[in-house]
């Protein structure tokens, strides 16, 4: 009964294990932060790639996939497929209507996809995308006053989901990064302002009138047959959260874009024969074509088993459309079908060996702790080897004095661990706020109370000089040395974006705790706490009695 | 009166690197139940080291003769009847009280019968061992002082606990190592009434010290010196 009574008091009663408590509490809350923001980070890139292209996507090149209704059909009628939606994928130039200043007009290469609002809303939930629509009550009450979504202007929700303004014209939903004047605020929404900083309806890009788009379409033989241009108002923006897309992408109705392409339904002409006006032939329709279909699977199956599905839907597909003598234009036998997994590999794959390799990296910190527990607990030891003389004179045996220590050294496992797991959960969630606060200067009172807090530092190291306290003048010249660099610091800062959206895909920091990592995390930190204090423990349980109370 | 511990022709040699210090050289000595033994002796004659193998806390050299303890030989001890022993059997006072400075008076008291304690005993006989402690304390004088810990002791109130904490689980003989030796005459006066009650009582106790006037306190003076008993 006295080991843990002991443990105890030695825990509480000392400040050398609040030291060691400490640096375990570092040690796990670092391993945790890191690899939390990773793994935050890689499940972002999971989810955002899965929300934008479902869970299964097929693709052929430029020359598309014909009769691409019926495909869908017959993926849907699969039990894997939940919905299906066909898009036309390209790349073009679009004429942003803002000026560089010179009377000219802004052009930005873009990614475009044609894309059927409803069916792709099915399986990408792109309905949710669109930034600007009425907020829901609960987030409406949450918003800023000045929050561009509160005003009706801004509220464009119907045209974006349709792609279509009030007066039927084809639009535009450009990312909600294409915009310079779309400026991100601390707490991740936008706002519209003008080139002065002010918010400004007037830059609110569906006001703001049109914008050309220009693609080039491609014949099957690879040759580029012409520049076409249209004119499209900008009828909503929209957010995936991943910033190239945001930054690139460009949803237009995708029958426009099969026109522009020329992969819209038309005459289909024969090489050989000619009419009577000594013109190809007209031979038939040449019918519709996507270059990517996206689908999403039902609930309970992996997009493994519906890629399988959707591999025999096509070979189906192919096989009836070859027997069909009314389909003059067959459809390729060969089409790309993966999983959205497979799809991003190159962008998932990396992260993932990134993540492992910090894992695997941060591991050493486990080997830190033990090293440090072991150094204070030897330091204890030694410290308490008396005590240890004393039990051991009362009849305590060495597997008690063992039990002690290592008691001791999972008390010590058990505190840090868990205190590091809420330090590391205070940082990760409040990692946005942390970063925004740095990515901006510090407010004047924080500087006067920085440089208050110095001075009353330095007023300390005078006074511990006056009362000849060596202690306290080396504490206090450290905290005046540190506290003046942290004024001076302030004083200078004028804020610096560590997370740059551009460069790590996501506008947020992930601010989510791995439960996995932080539960592993735990165990590891009270084992090697463990480990560490077993050492100095077997040395405790060995010690000589008679020595150790020799003398005073 | 029946022998309760005896020593015959005991020898002990400390190592120091490659250097034998041969400490006792052939002592020999008997106590007998319910008697005041002081050991004698000039400093470094041997005295504490006697102690020390008589209460278990030292072993003796392989040439070395018995030490007994109601005729049964502690070479002969297994290491969980060498803690029972030290535990049940001898209380231990030393010069420099040696209590822990983390615990508090009433715990150091009670820290002998805490260790031959499980949990489960604990509970059952907490209140009463609580009990058995507080009234120990009150007779040595420290009734008050049972929340205290031992930095806020003078130097003989420390002693006195250091008692209560060798006496707490009822040890056949008390082996005490320059009780006074810390003490000024009177604080030191003090602590040999203590002992004398005690003895008074029925205990048994072995002092060393090097101190005359002391010694008289006690029934029985042994004098070592150069590690042989005279």
């Amino acid at each position: 009964m006295y080991a843990p009574l002991l443990a105890n008091r030695y825990l509480t009663s000392r400040i050398i294990p609040f030291i060691a408590v400490a640096a375990v509490a570092l040690c796990v809350a670092l391993v945790i932060i890191v690899v939390s923001v990773m793994t935050g980070f890689l499940d972002m890139v999971r989810n955002s790639g899965k929300t934008l292209i479902g869970d299964v996507v097929i693709t052929r090149d430029i020359t598309g996939i014909p009769y691409y209704a019926d495909l869908i059909a017959e993926i849907e009628a699969t039990p894997e497929a939940e919905a299906a939606s066909a898009l036309v994928e390209t790349y073009g130039l679009l004429q942003m209507p803002y000026g560089t200043g010179d009377g000219g007009s802004r052009i930005e290469t873009v990614q475009v996809w044609g894309i059927d609002s409803a069916s792709l809303d099915r399986v990408a939930d792109f309905h949710d995308k669109l930034y600007w629509k009425k907020p829901t009550d609960a987030l409406a009450k949450q918003l800023k006053p000045d929050d561009p979504r509160l005003d009706p202007e801004y509220q464009r929700e119907e045209e974006g989901k349709s792609l279509m303004t009030r007066d039927g014209e084809p639009g535009l939903v450009l990312g909600i990064e294409i915009s310079p004047f779309n400026r991100r605020t601390q707490d991740g929404s936008y706002r519209t302002e003008n080139p002065g900083g002010r918010q400004d309806p007037g830059y609110f890009m569906p006001n703001a009138g049109s914008a050309r788009l220009t693609l080039v379409p491609v014949s099957g033989s690879g040759n580029i047959i012409g520049e076409k241009k249209a004119a499209f108002r900008i009828v909503n923006e929209f957010q995936s959260g991943v910033y190239q897309i945001d930054a690139q992408r460009v949803l237009a109705p995708l029958d426009v874009v099969q026109r522009l392409l020329m992969l819209d339904e038309s005459e289909l002409k024969s090489r050989t024969e000619l009419d009577e006006n000594g013109r190809p032939k007209t031979i038939g329709r040449s019918p519709a074509r996507a270059t990517t279909i996206v689908v999403k699977a039902k609930p309970g199956f992996t997009p493994e088993q519906l890629r399988d599905s959707v591999n025999a839907a096509y070979k189906r597909f192919v096989t009836r459309s070859l027997e069909d003598p009314a389909r003059i234009v067959k459809p390729p036998s060969l089409v790309t079908v993966a999983t959205w997994e497979e799809r991003l590999a190159d962008l998932i794959g990396p992260v993932e060996k990134e993540r492992e390799l910090m894992r695997t990296l941060f591991s050493i910190v486990y080997l830190v702790c033990a090293a440090l527990v072991l150094a204070i607990f030897w330091a204890i030891v030694q410290e308490k080897t008396r005590d240890i003389g004393i039990l051991r004179a009362i009849g305590a045996s060495r597997t008690g004095i063992l039990w002690i220590f290592l008691r001791y050294g999972l008390l010590i496992g058990v505190a840090g661990s868990l205190l590091g797991v809420g330090l590391a959960w205070g940082i990760v969630a409040r990692i946005n706020d942390i970063h925004d606060m740095l990515g901006t200067p510090a407010p004047t009172w924080v500087k006067i109370a920085a440089w208050i807090a110095v001075i009353a530092s330095i007023a300390m190291t005078v006074r511990g000089v006056l009362r000849a306290s060596a202690l306290q003048t080396v504490l206090w010249t450290f905290a005046s040395i540190g506290l003046v660099l942290v004024g001076v610091v302030l004083f200078l800062h004028r804020g610096f974006l560590i997370w740059d959206p551009s460069v790590y895909y996501f506008s947020r920091i992930p601010s989510e705790i791995d439960a996995i990592t932080a539960a592993t995390t735990v165990i590891g930190g009270i084992i090697f706490s463990v480990i560490g204090a077993s050492i100095p423990a077997a040395r405790a349980a060995d010690t000589d009695p008679v020595q150790s109370l020799r003398y005073e | 009166m029946s022998t309760l511990l005896d020593a015959v022709h005991v020898k002990k040699t400390y190592r120091l690197g490659k250097v034998s210090v041969p400490v006792l050289r052939d002592a020999s000595m008997e106590v007998r139940t319910g008697e005041w033994v002081a050991i004698v002796g000039s400093s470094g004659s041997g005295k504490s080291t006697l102690l020390h193998l008589l209460g278990g806390l030292d072993r003796a050299d392989d040439d070395s003769g018995p030490i007994r303890f109601g005729g049964e030989d502690l070479r002969r001890f297994s290491a969980r009847r060498e803690n029972h022993y030290r535990n049940r059997d001898v209380g231990f006072v030393f010069q420099f009280y040696h209590l822990l400075p983390e615990l508090s008076v009433l715990e150091n008291a009670m820290l002998p019968a805490l260790v031959g304690l499980s949990r489960l005993r604990w509970l059952s006989s907490r209140t009463a061992l609580k009990d058995r402690a507080s009234e120990l304390l009150a007779t040595c004088g420290l009734g008050h002082r049972l929340s205290h810990r031992p930095a806020e002791l003078s130097g003989g109130e420390r002693q006195r606990v250091a008692i209560a904490r060798a006496l707490i689980n009822g040890p056949k003989v008390l082996l005490a190592d320059e009780p006074t030796g810390n003490l000024d005459v009177k604080t030191g006066g003090g602590i040999l009434d203590l002992l004398a009650d005690r003895h008074a009582a029925g205990l048994t106790l072995v002092m060393v010290t090097h101190d005359a006037q002391v010694a008289a306190r006690a029934q029985r003076r042994v004098r070592i010196e150069d590690g042989r008993v005279e």
